[in-house]
């Protein structure tokens, strides 16, 4: 699974099929801090990835 | 177009959407939620752009923390309540047009009064929980919410209208974790800029919006990105609004 990390760097794992929420926690990352697209689109934390998925990783922002 | 110097005024951008399409921006009426970094850049744009009514509202005053990015407020203007100084900046952009300045905190409470005849809503608020009301306003009276927050040198817009897109809520089911944000003044510009765009798109229906899409903007790398998304079956929102669609009906 090749995954676009929030501060742009790139990772490709091997990952068996699992949550996002389980692979954000894996990667160290709060799933509250982001959003998450799989395969381009924007998916639910509960939603599953693994294998030959593409995964960006989306650290949103909020000030105005 | 009534007047020969509006013509004038307008001439470059009529040579895009004609004079009709002047004539409905004449005639929309717009809600700025903030005027802030996001919120100078889209009021600047819009007061120049010709829309008829713009009601911009905000109850902070300016501080001198504010004028790396927040245009509309000058040095002058320390102290001032931020939608005062909104209002004589945008005034001065274009006579022509009608502003109004609130100064009030968006709440609960008020944000059916404050969006009384606006049709359609422009994000320049710094918080989750703030645009969680937007969204809901928006929702609730059918018109179009135009997204956009901004951190250092990221940012993010899409746009949100209700019965054709995905919600806000939908987007962001959570609120980020409060902070104060960097910012830069380029960084609301380049944000504000594609929110009043969008705007501007969606009165004189050319092109296509940001429906479904969320642009991503990387100001380090000088990238910008889109990743689509669509309406949540688990929003709390949408399904909200759909319940009382529902009970209406029976």
């Amino acid at each position: 699974m090749r995954i676009s990390m929030p501060d742009g760097s790139r990772k490709e794992i091997a990952q068996p099929e699992a949550s996002i929420e389980e692979i954000l926690r894996s990667l160290g990352i709060s799933p509250e801090e982001v959003i998450v697209a799989k395969n381009g689109r924007i998916v639910p934390e509960d939603e599953t990835a693994g294998g030959s998925d593409d995964l960006k990783i989306v650290r949103f922002v909020h000030g105005g | 177009m009534t007047k020969d110097e509006d013509a004038g005024r307008y001439a470059r951008q009529i040579l895009l959407f004609g004079k009709e399409g002047q004539e409905t921006l004449k005639h929309s009426s717009v809600f700025i939620a903030g005027a802030g970094g996001l919120g100078s850049a889209i009021a600047f744009y819009m007061a120049g752009a010709g829309f008829g009514r713009i009601r911009i509202v905000d109850c902070d005053v300016v501080e001198s923390s504010n004028l790396n990015r927040q245009i509309l407020h000058a040095q002058a203007d320390l102290g001032r309540h931020k939608a005062l100084s909104a209002y004589d900046a945008l005034a001065g952009i274009n006579p022509d047009i009608e502003v109004e300045a609130v100064v009030e905190r968006i709440s609960e409470e008020n944000v059916d009064d404050l969006l009384q005849d606006c049709d359609m809503i422009m994000d320049g608020m710094d918080s989750f929980p703030s645009r969680y009301l937007l969204n809901r306003a928006a929702l609730k009276r059918a018109i179009p919410l135009f997204h956009g927050a901004i951190s250092g040198y990221q940012g993010q817009a899409t746009t949100i209208i209700p019965g054709r897109t995905a919600c806000l809520s939908c987007l962001f089911p959570h609120a980020p974790p409060p902070a104060t944000a960097p910012a830069i003044g380029s960084t609301c510009g380049i944000i504000g800029s594609i929110q009043v765009t969008e705007a501007i798109k969606y009165v004189t229906g050319k092109g296509s919006l940001l429906e479904n899409r969320l642009l991503l903007w990387d100001g380090l790398e000088s990238r910008l990105e889109e990743v689509s998304y669509e309406p949540s079956p688990s929003c709390r929102e949408c399904r909200a609004g759909r319940k009382k669609s529902k009970l209406k009906i029976s």
